[in-house]
Formats: C-alpha cells, sequence, structure tokens
C-alpha cells in the first residue's frame, strides 16, 4: 500500500446513493427507526403504570422449604428475603450438580475412549441414554423413585444407624459447632474453617515451590505428600488446641422425620441427580472430544518414556485436552446453571419457584421476570469469570 | 504371528500384512479380538470382569423390572390421552392423515438424497412392532395399529418409487429435488393445515401431538429468525451488530422456564393470541438466538478469502451473502443446529411445567393422578423417555447422514 491513508481520490466523483459510508448511514436508520417503533410499541402494550419493586419490601406470608444454614419463617421476613433464600437454594444444586456431573463427566468420557471394548460399550451406553432424554422426565423420574421406590419412615433402610434412606430422603452425619472441651461460642467453628482455609492456601504455596524446585534441580521433593501432611497436622493441632469446635453429628429417625445430621431431601436428590447425570453425559462427549483431538503422538510419547497408564492420562492427557475441553464445559455450567429452574417440576424452592410463588401472591410478573433474568445472569457471570481464570491458567503462553 | 507364512510362493500375488491377518479363520480373529479387546492385562481383565458384573445387575434389574414388576396398564389403558390427549376422536383421521404425509416425506426425501441401509429397515421394524404391540393390549381397535402401519407402508412406497428414478444429472433428477425439496419447505404449513382445519382448533393440541407440532415450529421458527440475527450480529454496522447481540445474549440469559414465564403472564398484552400461539413463539425466539450462536461461528470460522473472492468476481454483498457465504456456513453448522433441534424437541416438555398446557409429559402426570395408577409414575416416566429418546436418537442419526452426504468436516 503505497497510497496515503483515506478515501482514495476517485471517492468524489461516486454518487451519493452509490457511497458505502451513505449506504451504511442510510440502511442504519431505517432499522434503528423499525426497531424503535418495535420497541415502543412493547414498551405501550405491557401495563407499566404499576411498575416498580416496592411490592418486593412487604411481608412474604409464605414458607420456604429446604433451608439450610438460614431460617425465616416467612411470616416478618419480606418478599425479597424469601427470594434470597430461594437464590440460595438454587446456588446449592448448582455447585452440586456441577462438582458431581464434572467428575461422572471426566470418567465416562474417559471410559469412552478405553481399550476395554465392553467398558468403553458402557460408557457409550450411559452418554446415548442420557443425552437423548428430556432432564425433566429424568428429574420426575428419579423424584418417582423416591415417592414409590423407597420405603416409607417407618421402614426406614439404616446402614450402620449413621445413613438413613426413606421416602423423606437421604440423611447423614454432618459437621456442626459445638462447646468443645474449653466451651466456645459456636461461632469458633468458623474460626476453625478459617483456619483450615488459611492452611490449605499455605499447602498449596509449599507444594508449588517444591514442584518448581523438582522441575529445576530433577531431585524428587514429594510435593503432594509434603503438603498433604503439613495440612493434616495443621488442621489436627488447631482442632486440638481449640478443643474440639466441630462435631459430627448422626442423624436420628423419630416419629415420621429425621432429626439433626443432614438431610437430603427427595427434591434436591431428584434435581441434583437429573442435572449430573443429564450434563455428565454432554461433559463426557466434550471430555472425549478433547481427548481425540490430540494427535496421537502425545500418547506414543508418554508410552515411551514409561509412564503408566494412569500418569498417561493425568500428566499428559488431559492437561493438554484441558484447552479444548474447558470452554465448552464453562457453556455446560451455564446451562447447568439455566436447567436448575426444573426445579420447579418437583417443587423445590428455588429462585424460579420463589418467584413464582411471589408472583402468584402480589402480581407485577414483569418486575419477577426481572429478577429472575438478573439473577441468571449474574449467576451466569461468576461462573463464566471463575472458568476464563481456569482457562487462562491452561492456555499456552507462547514466546 | 509365528503361524504367518513368512515366504509367499513366488507367481502369487503378496498381501499386505492386514490382508494376510484378515484371512485367517474366523475363529481365530475371534479369539484374537476377545484377548485384545477384554482380556489384554490383568489390570484389563478386572475392569471386563467387573463390567460384566455392572451389565448383568443392570440387565437383570431391567428385565425384572419391564417383565415383572411394572405395571404396564398405565400406558396401555390411557393410550389415547398420552397420544393426542383432548383433541376430538372425530377428528382423528387428521393425526393418521398427517403421520402419513410426514412419513410419505420421509420416504421420498430417503429414496431422493439417501437410501435406507439395514439399520435403518431394523429402527423401523422396532418402532412399529412396539406401536403394534401397545395397540395390541387393552381395549384397542385394530384400526389404530392399521393405520400406523398404512403409513409405514406409504414411506417404503414412496421410497420406493423415488429410489428407482436416475441419480444422475438431468432434467428428470432436477424435477425430482425441486419437488421434494418444495415439498419438504411447505411440510411445516400443509401439516399444520391438515391438523387444524375443520372442528379442530390449535387449543386442542394436546398429547404427544404436540410435541410433535410444537418442536418443528420452534425449529423451522428458530432457523427462520437465526439466520438474519447471525448475519445482523456480524455486521459491520454498529447499530445493528449491538442490537443483535443484545436480544441474543438477553434471550440466552433466561432459561426457557422463564420464558414460558413471559409467555403466560407478560406476553398476552403484547402479541394476544392464545396460550399455544405464545408458546410457539417464545420456543422460536429461544431456539433461534441459539442457533443464531452457532452460525455466527460457522460465519466466522470461513476463510476470509471466501469473501474477498466473491468481492472479487464482482458480486454484490446480497449476492455474496446468499450464494457463497451462508451456502457454506449453514453447512458447517448443521451438527450445532442439529443439537439445537434435539435440545428443542426435549424442552417441549417444558411447556407442561408452568403453562396450562399439556403435553406428553403432562398428561403422563395426568394418567398417574388417576386413582388406579398413582402407584405406576416409574412405569409413566419411562415410557415417555423411552418415547423421547427414540425420536431424538432418530434425529441425530438423519444428521450423521445429512453430514456425510453433504461431506461436512471434509476438505
Amino acid at each position: 500500500m503505497t497510497m496515503s491513508a483515506g478515501a482514495p481520490p476517485e471517492a468524489a466523483s461516486v454518487p451519493l446513493i452509490h457511497r458505502r459510508s451513505f449506504r451504511d448511514f442510510a440502511t442504519q436508520s431505517v432499522y434503528v427507526a423499525i426497531t424503535a417503533v418495535a420497541f415502543l410499541y412493547v414498551f405501550y402494550s405491557l401495563n407499566l403504570r404499576e411498575f416498580g419493586f416496592g411490592f418486593l419490601d412487604d411481608p412474604a406470608a409464605f414458607k420456604v422449604g429446604n433451608q439450610w444454614i438460614t431460617d425465616v419463617d416467612g411470616v416478618t421476613n419480606s418478599r425479597i428475603t424469601m427470594y434470597m433464600v430461594g437464590v440460595w437454594s438454587s446456588l446449592r444444586a448448582v455447585i452440586v450438580a456441577i462438582a458431581l456431573s464434572t467428575v461422572l463427566g471426566v470418567v465416562v468420557g474417559v471410559a469412552r475412549l478405553s481399550n476395554n471394548w465392553l467398558v468403553s460399550w458402557l460408557a457409550m451406553l450411559f452418554v446415548e441414554i442420557f443425552r437423548n432424554t428430556p432432564l425433566l422426565v429424568q428429574v420426575v423420574l428419579v423424584y418417582s423413585v423416591f415417592l414409590v421406590g423407597m420405603p416409607l419412615i417407618q421402614n426406614v433402610i439404616s446402614i450402620g444407624d449413621i445413613f438413613f434412606v426413606s421416602n423423606r430422603g437421604i440423611a447423614m452425619p454432618w459437621p456442626v459447632p459445638n462447646g468443645g472441651l474449653w466451651g466456645l461460642p459456636d461461632w469458633f467453628a468458623g474460626v476453625w474453617v478459617l483456619v483450615l482455609l488459611v492452611l490449605a492456601v499455605v499447602a498449596m504455596r509449599v507444594r508449588a515451590r517444591r514442584q518448581e524446585q523438582e522441575r529445576e534441580t530433577g531431585i524428587p521433593m514429594n510435593a503432594n505428600r509434603r503438603a498433604l501432611t503439613l495440612f493434616a497436622i495443621g488442621a489436627v493441632a488447631s482442632y486440638l488446641v481449640m478443643g474440639g469446635p466441630v462435631w459430627m453429628d448422626a442423624p436420628i429417625v423419630t416419629g415420621t422425620h429425621y432429626e439433626e445430621g443432614m438431610v437430603i431431601i427427595p427434591e434436591f436428590a431428584a434435581l441434583v441427580t437429573g442435572l449430573t447425570l443429564y450434563t455428565g453425559s454432554f461433559i463426557a462427549e466434550i471430555v472425549r472430544a478433547g481427548i481425540q483431538a490430540l494427535p496421537r503422538g502425545q500418547t506414543e510419547a508418554a508410552n515411551a518414556v514409561g509412564l503408566s497408564n494412569y500418569q498417561r492420562l493425568t500428566l499428559v492427557i488431559l492437561p493438554q485436552a484441558l484447552r479444548q475441553i474447558i470452554p465448552s464445559v464453562t457453556n455446560q455450567y451455564l446451562n447447568v446453571n439455566k436447567n436448575s429452574s426444573l426445579a420447579y417440576a418437583v417443587l423445590y424452592d428455588d429462585l424460579f419457584r420463589v418467584a413464582g410463588i411471589i408472583q402468584n401472591k402480589a402480581g407485577h410478573a414483569l418486575e419477577m421476570f426481572f429478577l429472575i433474568i438478573v439473577t441468571y445472569m449474574i449467576i451466569s457471570f461468576v461462573i463464566s469469570v471463575i472458568m476464563n481464570f481456569f482457562n487462562a491458567r491452561v492456555t499456552v503462553h507462547e514466546v | 504371528m509365528a503361524d504367518m507364512p513368512m515366504q509367499q510362493p513366488p507367481g502369487r500375488i503378496v498381501l499386505p500384512p492386514h490382508r494376510v491377518r484378515a484371512s485367517r479363520p474366523f475363529s481365530v480373529r475371534a479369539r484374537e479380538w476377545v484377548r485384545r479387546n477384554l482380556f489384554p492385562s490383568r489390570n484389563g481383565t478386572i475392569l471386563t470382569v467387573i463390567a460384566v458384573g455392572f451389565l448383568g445387575a443392570l440387565l437383570a434389574g431391567v428385565i425384572w423390572f419391564v417383565f415383572i414388576d411394572a405395571n404396564w396398564r398405565v400406558i396401555t389403558e390411557n393410550r389415547w390421552l398420552l397420544f393426542a390427549g383432548g383433541y376430538p376422536r372425530e377428528e382423528a383421521w387428521r393425526l393418521w392423515m398427517g403421520m402419513g404425509f410426514t412419513f410419505m416425506l420421509i420416504g421420498l426425501t430417503y429414496g431422493t438424497w439417501s437410501s435406507f441401509g439395514r439399520r435403518d429397515h431394523i429402527f423401523v421394524g422396532l418402532i412399529s412392532a412396539f406401536v403394534v404391540f401397545l395397540m395390541a393390549h387393552g381395549g384397542a381397535s385394530i384400526w389404530s395399529s392399521l393405520w400406523f402401519l398404512l403409513a409405514v407402508g406409504v414411506m417404503y412406497l414412496s421410497y420406493a418409487v423415488t429410489v428407482r428414478m436416475p441419480r444422475e444429472l438431468g432434467p428428470i433428477r432436477t424435477l425430482q429435488q425441486r419437488v421434494v425439496g418444495g415439498l419438504l419447505i411447505l411440510a411445516l404449513p400443509i401439516a399444520l393445515m391438515i391438523l387444524l382445519s375443520g372442528d379442530a382448533s390449535a387449543r386442542q393440541l394436546d398429547g404427544f401431538v404436540l410435541n410433535l407440532v410444537l418442536a418443528p415450529v420452534g425449529i423451522v421458527g428458530g432457523l427462520a429468525m437465526a439466520i438474519p440475527l447471525a448475519i445482523g450480529r456480524a455486521s459491520r454496522m454498529k447499530t445493528i451488530s449491538w442490537t443483535c447481540t443484545a436480544y441474543i445474549e438477553i434471550v440466552r440469559g433466561a432459561p426457557l422456564l422463564g420464558w414460558l414465564f413471559v409467555a403466560l403472564f407478560i406476553l398476552d398484552d403484547v402479541i394476544g393470541g392464545s396460550l399455544i400461539v405464545r408458546a410457539m413463539v417464545v420456543m422460536a425466539v429461544f431456539t433461534g438466538a441459539y442457533m443464531a450462536e452457532s452460525i455466527r461461528g460457522a460465519l466466522q470460522a470461513l476463510p476470509r478469502g471466501q469473501y474477498e473472492a466473491a468481492h472479487a468476481v464482482g458480486l454484490s454483498r446480497l449476492q455474496a451473502l446468499r450464494l457463497i457465504i451462508l451456502p457454506q456456513a449453514l453447512r458447517i453448522s448443521i451438527p450445532p443446529i442439529v443439537g439445537q433441534a434435539i435440545a428443542i424437541w426435549k424442552d417441549t416438555t417444558l411447556v407442561t411445567v408452568i403453562l396450562p398446557l399439556r403435553e406428553l409429559k403432562g398428561n403422563a402426570d395426568s394418567a398417574i393422578a388417576q386413582f388406579e395408577f398413582t402407584p405406576d409414575r416409574i412405569e409413566a416416566y419411562v415410557f415417555v423417555a423411552v418415547v423421547f429418546w427414540a425420536v431424538a436418537f432418530m434425529m441425530s442419526r438423519i444428521s450423521q447422514r445429512v453430514e456425510r452426504t453433504l461431506g461436512v468436516g471434509e476438505r
């Protein structure tokens, strides 16, 4: 390009109607006009005279089930508080489903590529079944298994008096704050959790440094074992020093309900199981595609340097495949977030169902929809940010 | 491999090693296959034993459930409820005619652009056997299964007619492609006309028929919205690309249930119409946003040279889009678009959750709401899952066939 920047010299002689800048301007003007008219039509056809979010501060006057940590009754609390309880319920289901579906998806995706014909066939069967049936049907099917397939709580199945299974859900032991030897207040359990977090960070740093040294010197530094030992010793020591601030609480069956311990209610179990199986089958396909996209030489090179099958997978194949896997898996996580609204079908009080109840009582459908879509977008945004962080870590920075 | 002849006698054709291996007797090859695929090492053998145990337990469980435990009367007694629900009984011939029309189109399409393989015959045979088996129980008249078999017969007849036509390019071939292609484009309006004229109205679409109507409307409507949206998002004009981006991201921001909530409470003031029409609009809008993203990906994947070449031979922007860019972009985006189509097929179940519309899953709810069938929830939902699975599986297989025919992914 020897010509100087700017319009070519003959531009002045082109008639206005054939000039690109004019055409773009005209097209966009027409487009904006049409869009504006459509927008105004929608705007005026909606009944916006009563638009406002004030109704969210009124007392809720309804109950929200399946609360954990929170304990609001809905008599004195406002509607927005109840909505936040619903958001918290959704978040729990989404986090658990994401974690479980990732594990399941990776296992099945790797099994799909197994040399063992039977294992790979079983993995394919799993994927084809759960990918091609509606999530809603899976969720209600699991729920039905709880409702009619599990025994009544009077004939509860007890596993060593620690785990209980019945149509009221699964009960299991759970750590609860406890005064301990020194009779400290309950919030010291929180302090101990903080100590654990700090320990975990320190252990990760130690592990990273030792790995670095191992890479530079070639002397085995046992990074994982050292970090784990450090963490374990610190955890036990702080636990003893604080006099046992947390205690495992076994569930008890009294009459027709569970007490103490952690109870996984059928609604939650159905939602999370459905989400896990459905998303897991998609993640399995993503993992398979990610591994298959690697050049065969990677497997052969790993075999040549004498790695075991497990080492080959965890040290060579998966770390490289992650680069292709993470963006698609992020999409699946966003889908888990949106699909958690299916809680509505099994009456699990997630954000969507609580919003539906509020709309039922107070009207204001437009405002409630605003609230729903903004909430889902915020959760999606957080998931994307976290996944982008991981993505940035596995991306190769060449040069 | 020691038993392999290393030296071929002179004058004979020397086979490559894999042909030599393949020419050994079946029993030897089978034994080797089993050893290599099932018992390669100690760990491999353990894995196989575990898998066999798991598979055995699974199979035993399924057989026990299907043949001993389950009470399938909940399905056979509620056959019509599940299939068409509130659709007027005296207009049932419209359903059979719509089915025959669809099957005929399938036959014509396969006959024109592809051919039935052994697996296709087995699939059709299994589905037919399943339907006839379902109809043979309880007090159904024999006519329903006869209608279904007649539709299958129409499919094979139209297939037999078209598959014998010459495949070489020529006036007959062109005419055949135009006629079948035109029929395919008009298929949805024609099918809707068959279903909804006379005494039947859209309000009465119910049960499985509602799924079968909602999904194609969502897919076709979605595709019709997706193409302009994708082009708009890729446009260099900022107002257009920004509004298209905002539209796509907002639609993708909320779950389908949220948009059905809009259809129920908000859309009434904006576009009116009956609930089922609003649900159709929402389905199309929702699918359109996702499909637009797939097509945008394909537009970006096209080499820039394609745009430049189109420009160089003097095509206008519209011509370039219509003749060069879109055909290639749509071909690349077939796999994700079919993925979306399968997703919307499965998502048709969601209209039951908050709308007072009853599709197959909703009518399964009604079936188990009858006092007699309350313990048979699992059977009802397993049936629903199997039906949805069969259609979704068929869609994914047809998509694979289309991809192979069009050479997607090949250079």
